[in-house]
């Protein structure tokens, strides 16, 4: 038997991974435009859930799309099988049923991943069809270098199989963490909010809210970011462990931003509004802070202590300018 | 156009330029990948990019091929320059300002906005392609069809004067390769 779902389509924006990349091409397939749905969530939530994966999102491990488009009538289940075969079973019987699914896999064993038979690492792609009597399953994976084809049954399940071991002393963020043979089932309501002008105004309500008033002050809104930044560059000197932990969180976070720009200026040319086309480039340069310090972070093993002003300063000046955006926003609401 | 080339060798930390069959201390970005040296041309070659000559790669150093911002202090000969053009490239695209010092101990800051090296990512801020190997270096091998870039950037003199050196961004995502100062002698002319 061979099953071939449609549409699968490149999607992958310049500041995501492989988790909003994967997200943006099962959106496109449920009809939803990646940017409208991705793109409209610009928050900050960070309970200390870390996981060594390239598909982490803060606070939402266990229903990641709830997390990706908290405006949007989207969810996700992670399914855990209990092994190689189950796991199979599982995702060849959802896609029977029609549905592309996301699963997590180790890119030492996909053949069109750099890391192939090099270096072990936790990432997510999307699976669109099988073909039984060849042996392959179809795999979409727009992270450079993109591939959407065929590969072997065999090593996409040795993929989904890994224990992720670390090997060489490359990809350590994402190591260390085995694959579990898990998947991701996509629930997308029929009905989603259209992109009007009364949509748009409530999202960023909301995000101005989640900024200015979350739940929880400390791990969560401006605060939480604030937070976050001050306590892991004050304690970077001595703990060599949240080298780690900035790198991979910022990665999402970086991403969220850059998606909540690409969003804005998609609202500002559709609504014809030349403050919310000021408001996304500010939104970018955000971003562009985050890049620095994720590169910052992630540079500074060898002397931790040393790079601790300079951490200091771009923090600041990352937290300066991302009040300004919440500012200008509001100017936008008022 | 009048062009002054600037020789960055002596501030060059990262060796992102790497021959094939070599091991070491190699690693244009966080993860040690390079741009393979057999695809570009022979250290301290004088080279066009767009219009513009640069030296490029830099002459060899003991530090590397490019400069992993991180603040330094780039002396340049004196003059009254109108374009700062750059040869560089992101882990991830980013933005900061350069500070441009003036003989006078005047210093005024520029925008400079770098688009990342990464693979099938195109330029965000319009700089034209400097470079683009075929192949990416891993540190154990090289992966054919995956190909990073190099931009040309541009940063304007708003306020003329004679500058005599450029502070770079402290902003480690950001990757100078080469640096040629531009004195547009028609404009100046024509005003």
């Amino acid at each position: 038997m061979r099953v071939e779902l449609a549409p699968v389509r490149y999607w992958r924006h310049d500041l995501g991974h492989c988790l909003h990349t994967t997200a943006g091409v099962l959106l496109d397939h449920h009809g939803l435009d990646p940017i409208e749905v991705l793109g409209a969530w610009w928050g900050f939530h960070y309970p200390g859930d870390l996981r060594r994966e390239e598909y982490y999102l803060p606070g939402a491990a266990e229903s990641l799309f709830t997390g990706l488009a908290p405006h949007h009538r989207i969810s996700s289940r992670w399914h855990t099988p209990a092994d190689a075969e189950t796991g199979w079973r599982e995702v060849r019987a959802q896609l029977l049923a029609g549905r592309p699914v996301a699963v997590a896999a180790d890119n030492f064993h996909l053949p069109f991943r750099p890391a192939y038979r090099d270096v072990h690492t936790n990432h997510l792609l999307t699976v669109y069809g099988f073909d039984d009597e060849a042996g392959q399953v179809l795999v979409a994976d727009p992270v450079p270098p993109a591939f959407q084809g065929a590969v072997p049954l065999a090593e996409f399940t040795a993929a989904r199989d890994s224990g992720n071991p670390v090997k060489h002393d490359r990809d350590l963020f994402f190591t260390a963490n085995p694959i579990g043979n898990r998947w991701l089932e996509l629930t997308v309501e029929d009905r989603q909010p259209a992109f009007d002008q009364d949509f748009f105004r409530h999202v960023l309500t909301e995000n101005q809210r989640g900024f200015t008033d979350p739940a929880d002050r400390a791990t969560s809104g401006l605060s939480g970011l604030r937070t976050f930044l001050t306590s892991t560059i004050d304690a970077l000197a001595d703990d060599a462990g949240l080298v780690d932990e900035m790198f991979v969180v910022i990665g999402p976070v970086l991403a969220v931003a850059g998606l909540h720009a690409e969003y804005l200026a998609m609202a500002g040319r559709r609504f014809d509004d030349h403050r919310l086309l000021e408001c996304a480039r500010l939104v970018d340069r955000v971003c562009h802070h985050w890049a620095a310090l994720r590169i910052a972070v992630a540079t500074c093993r060898a002397d931790r202590a040393a790079a601790v002003p300079s951490l200091r300063r771009r923090a600041q000046r990352l937290l300066t300018e991302h009040e300004l955006v919440l500012t200008e926003i509001d100017r936008v609401l008022a | 156009m009048k062009n002054t080339v600037v020789d960055i060798s002596a501030l060059c930390d990262n060796r992102g330029i790497q021959p094939p069959g070599t091991e070491g201390d190699y690693g244009f970005n966080i993860w040690s990948n390079t741009f393979p040296a057999e695809e570009l041309p022979e250290p301290g070659s004088l080279v066009p990019v767009a219009g513009v000559p640069f030296e490029f790669p830099a002459r060899p150093a003991p530090g590397g091929d490019n400069i992993r911002c991180r603040g330094q202090l780039v002396p340049v000969p004196p003059g009254d320059y109108d374009w700062l053009y750059l040869l560089g490239a992101a882990e991830r695209r980013t933005e900061d300002q350069v500070l441009l010092h003036y003989r006078d101990g005047t210093v005024r800051a520029e925008w400079l906005r770098m688009s990342d090296f990464w693979p099938q990512t195109e330029a965000r801020f319009g700089e034209p392609l400097a470079f683009r190997t075929s192949a990416m270096r891993y540190p154990r091998h090289t992966h054919p069809a995956h190909a990073p870039s190099i931009w040309q950037q541009r940063v304007p003199v708003t306020v003329p004067g004679e500058i005599t050196a450029v502070r770079l961004p402290d902003n480690p995502a950001m990757h100078v390769f080469a640096l040629t100062l531009g004195t547009d002698l028609e404009a100046r002319r024509a005003s």
